[in-house]
């Protein structure tokens, strides 16, 4: 079993900047937006926040999902670099699908514990709504098909074993949702309910989020469409189930978007303008998609070695996130986190308190569904989100008791899984 | 450095009828589908072993709309099931003879018997399994 060693150093955040998660070529006044541009615009607003500038910072990593295909490159960190007055320094690309975001910072974190350098940025961009327009300029992109997507997302499996066996890239909607129905006993109609809860809870948080690309509550839909109970829209028609369980309340949308964050040593970090925020630890596991129930297994491991390293609890918990790209991610990981009764996270959902306003709220910003997702960024777009709830700077929407310790499942990629954990500095 | 193609042995053990893993010298596993090390405990020391197809699934869901392919059309009436075999491997892998109707049968009695088979794909083989009946 893998055990964590303690930082060389304390490493604490001291700049996040997210733009908004949309759709930029339906927008006149983004469309044209390259991913050069988003990643630079996001990298800036870091700084901003931090109070430094390109030349105050020693090394920056990049991430993107598939920059091939969604953007005809292959060295994106090389591209990006003047966008942000980044020119001459170095710099590396990762990409670990839908877990970069969570990775990014553990990248960053890594190369100032170690005492490399001072200062870093991590950066996150994602135009997942579009492609680029082969032999064009940056600023060409097109609107793709959902047939188009699909042969993309199975890249993200392995091609010895697991595509010719054909079931983990499937599997993978339901995974959870059917485990978790057998495990406790629950009907399938209970489980629609619940994940409908957890959907309705999530579009509640997002329409608080001016960053959310989704924020028409579903009671709102609901009574556009002639529905008075909102629970009898979520399980109509107008919320087609994708698989077995799986509704489109409760998947992903896709969008365009980029968050970045900046780094120093917890020493350092009272010279800069903003609050600090402690990286305390950073779990790792990862199992490929045809390993039976491995966001399971793979939760239970980055979480414990989280815990192990800090020294903390779950009791110690105050703010949970975690890639919810299908709904049942955030129940799972939460209860497996301690965060929520295990077996019993569904009623905490079904009651609300996993909203913003409740006392276990989870993924403030709206989660995947209703924040949006631009893959590689949204892990990062969660660790922005996590950072302004612990500062206190979330508005209508901050939860009700100032988080002094908050855990982000990153959660993708085949399938990556971490488990990081903030602490506010006294 | 003695570089065996693993991968290549599997397909084309596939095409003479024979579903190949390799087991653990130094501690049993058995690796299936093959690869190289043991998972169990590092070992390198492998050898081929050829399975029986009798297996367990233990969990399982069924496809819809968006977790369907057309090229596993052939294979309906099926689930995505959570398998292990009887030498002990676990994944997941399609299971033929699942419907909504006997769902709930089926889960109730979790695990229940099941038997690998080769089956085509267009271009090679590769490996499904079937309700057993008790
Ligand atoms: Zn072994």
């Amino acid at each position: 079993m893998v055990k964590l060693g303690k930082y060389s150093r304390s490493v604490s955040i001291i700049g996040v900047g997210c733009t908004p998660f949309m759709n930029f070529l339906d927008n006149p006044a983004t469309e044209g937006l390259s991913e050069g541009e988003v990643f630079g615009y996001a990298a800036l607003a870091a700084m901003e926040d931090a109070g430094v500038e390109a030349k105050d910072v020693d090394f920056y990593f990049h991430t993107q999902a598939n920059p091939y295909m969604g953007s005809d490159y292959i060295t994106p960190n090389m591209q990006v670099a003047d966008w942000f007055g980044m020119r001459g320094k170095g710099s590396a690309h990762h990409s670990e699908a839908c877990c970069s975001g969570y990775l990014a910072l553990d990248l960053a974190v890594n190369a100032v514990a170690s005492g490399k350098f001072d200062v870093v940025l991590s950066g996150c961009v994602d135009l997942a709504d579009s492609l680029p327009v082969a032999n064009m300029p940056a600023h060409m992109r097109r609107k793709f098909s959902f047939e188009e997507f699909i042969v993309s997302t199975k890249l993200i499996y392995d091609r010895a074993y697991s595509r010719p066996l054909a079931a983990g890239p499937m599997i993978a909607f339901d995974d959870v949702a059917a485990w978790y129905t057998h495990a406790y006993g629950l009907t399938d109609e209970k489980m629609d309910d619940i994940l409908n809860a957890a959907a309705i809870n999530n579009r509640r948080n997002a329409a608080k989020c001016p960053l959310a690309i989704n924020r028409t509550e579903f009671k709102d839909l609901a009574k556009e469409n002639g529905f008075d109970d909102v629970m009898a829209f979520m399980r109509s028609p107008f919320n087609p189930k994708l698989s077995e369980y799986l509704r489109i309340s409760g998947f992903e949308t896709k969008c365009d978007g980029a968050a970045a964050v900046i780094v120093c040593p917890t020493e350092m970090a009272k010279d800069f303008k903003g609050t600090p925020i402690e990286v305390l630890g950073i779990g790792n596991a990862a199992f490929e998609g045809s390993q039976a129930h491995l966001e399971m297994r793979g939760t239970e491991e980055a979480v414990r070695q989280a815990y192990e390293v800090t020294g903390l609890t779950p009791s110690d918990i105050d703010l949970f996130y975690a890639n919810d790209f299908i709904i049942t991610s955030h129940l799972i990981a939460a209860e497996i986190a301690g965060y929520l009764p295990k077996g019993e996270g569904w009623k905490y959902i079904m009651d609300g308190r996993t909203a913003y306003d409740g006392d276990r709220p989870i993924n403030t910003n709206g989660g995947r569904a209703s924040f949006g997702h631009a893959h590689a960024a949204s892990g990062m777009a969660d660790i922005f989100e996590a950072v302004q709830q612990m500062r206190g700077l979330c508005g209508e929407r901050q939860v009700k008791k100032l988080p002094k310790h908050t855990m982000l499942r990153g959660f993708g990629g085949g399938q990556n899984l971490a488990a990081i954990i903030l602490g506010a500095l006294n | 450095m003695n570089m065996e193609p693993i991968v290549k042995r599997f397909y084309t053990s596939l095409e003479e009828g024979k579903m190949m893993g390799r087991k653990c010298k130094r501690c049993g596993v058995v690796e299936f589908p093959p690869v190289i090390a043991c998972n169990g405990c590092s070992c390198t020391d492998m050898e081929w072993v050829e399975i029986s197809g009798k297996a367990t699934m233990f969990d399982f869901v069924l496809p819809g709309v968006m977790s369907t392919r057309p090229d596993n059309e052939f294979l309906q009436p099926y689930c995505y099931g959570c398998v292990e075999l009887e030498e002990g491997a676990k994944f997941n892998a399609i299971v033929c003879g699942v419907t909504k109707k006997t769902k709930k049968d089926i889960v109730p009695r979790l695990p229940v018997p099941i038997k690998a088979r080769i089956v085509q794909k267009d271009g090679y083989k590769t490996v499904v399994f079937d309700l057993v009946k008790e």
